[in-house]
């Protein structure tokens, strides 16, 4: 695991997750104050949720393939990636030691996220409270199903293409995922078009893994069929995306 | 229990080419290079690296076979860290922890600053890092192969002999071949691999010096 080791070290030096580390952790309290929630208490622990969670999309969309970005070029650039590869490391093990660096800064914050929607805005109704640990539980399972290929993605786009290219695709394709895919459902519900359809149809539902507004609004726990159907679709994901990051991965530049 | 052995070896075999697409250099007889170190000779762009990635199995060879036992490393010339990691995080996530401390020794005695972030060591320095790296990554259970491209370059004399004394006291259990520009006459180099024009030639002499060889270089 030297190459886990390296890259791991390399993040922690750099310190820009710490940025993200005190968003996730302290801009849940603090934002709620500089909101209508001061005038309104009740509504202090549902920004508290939204803040927490939009921070944790917005850290690991941003920062967190940014860095997967970097990772996976600066591996191939560096002249890194031959070195390991020369010592036995295969291309396969470079890839998941990688993405293994950048994934042990994810999980953590996705666990901040999670703890401050615990014990920062748990119901005090104690019937609510089972609920809201089943619910937080299912947020963060869905969540690190989406960005865990997302940043083997990134990782594997930037190592071939360029940081700025791995890391814009895989931005585009959150974000379309999240949001727009939704306007394109909207849009086919107002007029038929098979293309579009057909589109929509292969498209990554993401807005499914997002489950702020349910949340937000302690609309209950997904029942236990639908949760699994959602993580065997985005398994599915996961295998296509795995698939895809492989072939495009390499771990030098040959002039 | 798998028998790993201790002694490295690097067999070429004859008709055994390398390139980019079309052959630069052929080898024309066989040639076995076992544990010590064998200087790597040639002129600028005559194929002194497309070798060694040829032999790291970073690049396919044109032509014929050859094979190489032992935990292989090919650091190349190029090799760079992230700037804002220290040489102290990159021997400690890198070296085996038995070795650190001899490693740490080292960097102290050939002045490396290791609590300095890589961007801000010069290039010598620099190299200084990659070649304790590899240096201090050798398994010592088992034959070693270490290809290393231009190591000397921006490496003060000082460094120089702290390495080559290393490579002295490893030569039974470590096969390095080092490319490399000499840089005075007297310079002994017993084993050499050259590449004289399309041509991988072996010399051996326990006599041969730069002087002597440099003749056949074109």
């Amino acid at each position: 695991m030297r190459l886990f080791r390296l890259t791991f070290a390399t993040i922690l030096q750099r310190k820009a997750w710490a940025i993200c580390a005190f968003a996730i952790a302290v801009l849940p309290f603090l934002m709620p104050l500089i909101s209508s929630a001061t005038e309104k208490p009740i509504l202090t622990q549902p920004a508290r949720i939204q803040a927490a969670w939009a921070l944790l999309w917005t850290c690991t969309l941003v920062w967190g393939l940014f860095t997967a970005a970097k990772q996976g070029e600066t591996n191939a650039r560096s002249g890194l990636g031959e070195y390991f590869q020369t010592t036995g490391l295969t291309v396969t093990r470079q890839l998941f030691e990688i993405w293994l660096a950048v994934f042990s800064f994810i999980l953590p914050f996705t666990l901040l996220a999670a703890a401050v929607c615990m014990f920062g805005a748990m119901p005090k109704d104690p019937s609510e409270q089972g609920m809201w640990w089943i619910m937080n539980f299912q947020y963060m399972v869905l969540f690190l199903l989406v960005t865990s290929p997302l940043l083997a993605l990134s990782i594997a786009l930037a190592s071939r293409f360029g940081g700025i290219t791995g890391f814009a695709i895989t931005l585009g394709l959150s974000l379309y995922g999240l949001y727009g895919v939704g306007y394109l459902d909207n849009m086919l519900k107002l007029e038929e078009n098979p293309i579009l359809q057909g589109i929509w149809l292969y498209s990554p539902q993401y807005r499914f893994a997002d489950l702020t507004q349910r949340l937000y609004f302690k609309a209950g726990a997904l029942s236990s069929a639908t949760f699994w159907q959602l993580c065997l679709y985005f398994v599915g994901i996961i295998d296509i995306y795995s698939g895809l990051s492989r072939l495009s991965f390499r771990t030098k530049i040959i002039n | 229990m798998q028998l790993v052995p201790s002694t490295p070896s690097i067999h070429i075999e004859e008709g055994f080419g390398i390139g980019y697409g079309s052959p630069l250099a052929t080898c024309g007889g066989a040639t076995t290079l076992t544990a010590g170190t064998h200087f790597l000779l040639a002129r600028n762009g005559r194929g002194k690296t497309t070798l060694l990635r040829t032999i790291a199995r970073s690049l396919k060879p044109t032509s014929g076979a050859f094979k190489a036992t032992g935990f292989l490393q090919y650091l190349p010339e190029d090799l760079c860290f992230d700037p804002e990691i220290t040489p102290d995080m990159i021997f400690k996530m890198l070296i085996p922890r038995a070795r650190f401390q001899e490693a740490a020794a080292l960097a102290r005695d050939i002045e490396l600053d290791v609590k300095k972030s890589y961007g801000k060591l010069s290039t010598g320095n620099r190299r200084k890092t990659s070649l304790i790296m590899a240096e201090f990554s050798i398994r010592p259970d088992q034959g070693n192969i270490l290809l290393l491209d231009e190591p000397f370059s921006g490496l003060d004399a000082f460094a120089r002999q702290a390495f080559e004394e290393i490579w002295r006291k490893s030569s039974s259990n470590v096969l390095r071949l080092v490319s490399c520009h000499p840089d005075y006459d007297s310079m002994r180099m017993p084993s050499v691999l050259l590449i004289e024009g399309k041509h991988i030639t072996h010399h051996s002499s326990q006599e041969q010096t730069w002087s002597s060889l440099k003749n056949l270089l074109n």
